[in-house]
């Protein structure tokens, strides 16, 4: 008997059957027949319910939650025994989404550094760049109401604004529009919907503080004071530090993620059968090769 | 109405004659300093401070389908809305048929309204979802699909569903996963791109009601963000959770408004394909309007959609026989999948000027106006790309994106009824424009609410309506319209508050032609007004137009503008026309005892329509009575006079 005991393959049965029996007593394991509710459980169903309703639940309550739990033991066993797991999308997604995180959760761990912030901004110079901003007033001069007398009359006011300066009072002066006469700093491409391309444009060029012009557009020629520019650029990095890093880890999660596959596709071996019929190409990069 | 004829052409002369004298313009100038002193409450110096009014319109669409609605995947839409957001802000995209789209400059926001029915039941379909073919129907669609026959399964998947005889199992109902999906996919996409101060994007979708073919459409506009939308799922039509009337719509915006505390607003289309249905005036879906029906539909309909892609709606040669401009892309062969041929006694309930008269009828009996409603256009296209320029037009599915093709092909046709209908009838319109005071959901939302909205053919130019008591001649030279307009007025989509004695109504009406687009030929201001005897009228009034043209002494109405358009080369030159055009105008003929509204139209002078731009690049004949050209304009919401 003592040699028994000591033949290794009896052992090993001994040991499975201890184990199968441990496995059975605490309800593990998929195609089971026992179910186990631990008293640690059921505490987590009454401080789930608690969260929720501000109170413990009644003992109806709580039996409740534990039949519940019950059922969906058993309905998932059932179904995952049935196979019908195996084609539902959404398993497989959810799957695949749990095996992703816990790779992305592995680019979350620290946060991104300045010389990690500055190399990413330096990549990407134009993904914060802020839109150019104008401030300007305007005065119309319409070519329908002064016709061929137009330049002349842009001419004429010119040198009366000029003389005046960028204190002259202009809301006398001009013909009648329903464009407005003056825009307080705003992004160009407000001013490329107001007045057209080519007027945005051709203020871009105009100092600051001088009446410039005649600038022309769909409606007539303008005098145009520019009062205020913002030029295009790169904002303070203090401003923008939060988006980078929101940037920066979404990358890493990117790599993190393409490295997860790598490893991985290494262990398998991939055919695609493309249909005979499909006049598509076949997908590259399947891992057959690696 | 003679009366009416003699003053009203007076009054334009009058108007139109000073407009167009420089030496007017001038002398109105140097009076403004004294002008303001007496006229205005007093104003701080500098004119922009407290200025709280919206200064320049927002342009949108508020009616686009993507590859989420059934019939658009169908026909071979397969951008999202994703997609259809990045487009609507700017940027290029690859189109259905794989072509790089982009608009010639953003909207300023979007609201994606795919149909909820089925809603996601298209991109399940394409993919082959084993449930979906394992019915015979849904195989047979599917096959087809594969097969390039995308079209004709979409017409027949449309049909289907507005016959009833849409497959059971194949229903994607509210509350099943795959419907859920697609709606939390809708509400992502809406707030991943919703861009506050540059860029808005609604939540939204489209409950169509089309039994027996008849179209009762309504696109349902959210406020709010996707933390409420999200609480509920969109209103279907098909039973057992759904309705095809419009007053249980009315019930579940109610309910989702008392469930989230947030707002919704539902906005109608195509009156023109419903056959007769759309403005009931006794009775709807086996029940007489009553106080209850309209007082609902007041509340939760104030806006409707005026101009789309399946034709414009504001009236009918039939209805407005002196109305030389109502003969606008009219659609009137029958309801929407032409299974019953249209009467010409169904037009007035289908045409937004009749129901604006009729209005003013069933207000006279209720004590409500169920029609006082306000104007948008948009665009209606199943492409998920609000493309409706005339040189850049994207058509109404992915069938019609720019192609050979498109000039000759069929759009519809049944045999049965006998109506066929081209590609080259679709319209490329339109926009909704949106007096809004900044550009964020809630300020553009709060605006459609007030109707200060007007409609648009696809052009963006900006106008500007009110309407008071004081305005004089003078005000129509004011350096900013708008700042009169808002001090002595009420604005587009308002009520003109109670008739001093003694005084008629005057409007203040300005348009700024597009800053890319045509010169203006004309602005009008309709009027619809309800009698002693309780009959409705109409009447046109031409108030401000280019060239110094002279209105026919006999009935007032001013000549052609005449066009520059060069059908051949597809173009046009703005050597006709006003950039600018502005007028006060006075209602010659009012009567203080009577209810009436007021709306202004403007119209662009001719340009090449979407069909000519097509020719010229495609070298492809046009079929014979194609229209080649176009007169683009707007429609603003009307001002309501009541006693």
């Amino acid at each position: 008997m003592r040699n028994a005991l000591r033949e290794p393959l009896l052992q090993f049965l001994l040991l499975g059957l201890a184990l199968f029996l441990l496995f059975e007593w605490r309800g593990g394991g998929t195609g089971s027949s026992r179910i186990v509710v631990t008293s640690g459980q059921i505490e987590q169903f009454a401080s789930g319910f608690a969260r929720t309703w501000q109170r413990s639940p009644t003992q109806a309550e709580l039996k409740g939650l534990v039949d519940e739990h019950v059922k969906e033991e058993i309905a998932t066993r059932e179904a995952i025994a049935t196979g019908l797991d195996r084609d539902d999308t959404i398993i497989r997604r959810r799957l695949r989404q749990k095996l992703e995180f816990l790779a992305e959760d592995a680019a979350d761990q620290s946060p991104p550094t300045d010389a990690e912030v500055q190399g990413w901004l330096e990549a990407h110079p134009d993904a914060f760049r802020t839109e150019s901003q104008v401030a300007f007033r305007q005065v119309l001069v319409s070519r329908e109401r002064r016709g061929t007398g137009a330049p002349a009359e842009a001419a004429r006011l010119l040198t009366r604004l000029r003389a005046a300066g960028p204190g002259a009072d202009a809301a006398h002066l001009g013909d009648p529009t329903m464009l407005p006469a003056e825009m307080q700093l705003v992004p160009v491409r407000e001013v490329r919907l107001t007045f057209g391309d080519g007027f945005a444009h051709a203020i871009e060029a105009f100092a600051p503080g001088q009446w410039s012009g005649p600038v022309n557009s769909a409606y007539g020629l303008h005098l145009v004071l520019v009062t205020e520019r913002v030029a295009a650029g790169r904002p303070d990095l203090s401003a923008i530090r939060s988006e980078v890093e929101r940037e920066v880890v979404t990358e890493r999660r990117r790599k993190e993620l393409d490295a997860l596959y790598r490893r991985l596709i290494s262990r398998y071996s991939v055919t695609i059968e493309m249909p005979a019929s499909s006049g598509t190409a076949p997908v590259s990069g399947g891992g057959g090769s690696r | 109405m003679r009366r009416v004829h003699i003053f009203g052409r007076a009054m334009a002369v009058i108007l139109g004659a000073t407009l167009s004298l420089p030496a007017m313009a001038q002398d109105a100038g140097s009076h403004e300093g004294t002008i303001r002193e007496k006229d205005f409450p007093k104003k701080p110096y500098s004119p922009y401070a407290g200025r709280s009014y919206p200064t320049r319109p927002l342009f949108g669409d508020t009616h686009l389908h993507t590859a989420f609605s059934f019939d658009a995947g169908a026909f071979g839409a397969r951008l999202g809305p994703r997609e259809a957001y990045r487009f609507a802000r700017g940027e290029e995209v690859t189109s259905n048929s794989g072509q790089p789209a982009k608009l010639s400059r953003p909207l300023d926001f979007l609201v994606v309204a795919d149909h909820s029915d089925n809603m996601g039941f298209f991109p399940d379909l394409l993919a082959g979802k084993p449930e979906l073919l394992a019915d015979p129907t849904g195989r047979r669609w599917y096959e087809m699909i594969r097969n390039g026959e995308g079209a004709k399964a979409a017409l027949e998947i449309i049909s289907s569903f507005s016959q009833g005889t849409f497959p059971k199992d194949l229903m994607y109902y509210p509350g099943t996963r795959a419907y859920r999906g697609a709606w939390k996919e809708t509400i992502a996409a809406a707030e991943q791109y919703n861009d506050p101060g540059r860029f808005t994007a609604f939540i939204g979708y489209e409950w169509t009601s089309n039994t027996g073919g008849n179209n009762l459409h309504r696109n349902v506009i959210f406020r709010d963000s996707g933390a409420k939308a999200s609480q509920v799922e969109p209103y279907t039509v098909y039973p057992p959770y759904g309705s095809d009337n419009p007053v249980d719509l009315w019930k579940w915006m109610d309910a989702y408004e008392k469930k989230t505390g947030g707002n919704v607003l539902a906005i109608a289309h195509n009156g023109n394909l419903s056959n007769g249905r759309m403005f009931p005036i006794v009775e709807a879906f086996g029940r007489k309007i009553d106080r209850e029906y309209v007082e609902t539909r007041a509340r939760w309909e104030r806006l409707y959609e005026t101009t789309q892609t399946k034709g414009t709606g504001e009236s009918h040669p039939y209805l407005s026989p002196n109305d030389e401009f109502a003969d606008f892309e009219i659609w009137d062969f029958g309801n929407l999948d032409a299974s019953v041929a249209k009467t010409k006694v169904m037009l007035e309930y289908e045409y937004a000027r009749a129901a604006l008269k009729n209005g003013l009828k069933l207000e006279q009996k209720f004590g409500t106006n169920p029609y006082k409603f306000g104007m948008v256009g948009s665009s209606d296209a199943h492409t998920g790309l609000a493309a409706m320029e005339e040189d850049n037009f994207f058509g109404k599915t992915a069938p019609q994106e720019p192609s050979p093709e498109r000039l000759v092909a069929t759009f519809m046709e049944n045999p049965k009824t006998g109506v066929k209908l081209m590609d080259w009838e679709v319209g490329a319109s339109g926009y909704a424009a949106v007096w809004a005071t900044e550009n964020t959901r809630e300020a553009l939302w709060d605006a459609m609410q007030r109707r200060e909205t007007y409609a648009t053919t696809g052009t963006r130019m900006a106008v500007r309506f009110f309407g008071g008591w004081d305005f004089q001649p003078k005000d129509a030279f004011e350096r900013m319209p708008a700042s009169v307009g808002y001090t002595k007025g009420v604005p587009m989509g308002g009520d003109l508050k109670k008739a001093p004695a003694g005084k008629a109504p005057t409007f203040l009406v300005a348009a700024l032609k597009d800053p890319i687009g045509a010169n203006l030929d004309r602005i009008q201001i309709i009027k619809g007004w309800l009698d002693a005897k309780g009959e409705v009228h109409e009447q046109v009034h031409d108030v401000a137009w280019s060239d110094g043209r002279k209105a026919d002494p006999k009935t007032g109405k001013v000549p052609s503008v005449g066009s520059t358009v060069v059908v051949e080369d597809a173009t046009w030159t703005n050597t006709i026309g006003s950039p600018e055009l502005i007028s006060v105008w006075k209602d010659p003929a009012f009567d203080p005892a009577q209810r009436a509204f007021y709306y202004a139209r403007v119209i662009e002078i001719p340009t090449p329509r979407w069909t000519a731009y097509d020719a010229k690049r495609f070298g492809v004949k046009p079929l014979p009575n194609t229209r080649m050209t176009v007169t683009e304009r707007a429609y603003t919401s009307p001002i309501w006079y009541t006693p």
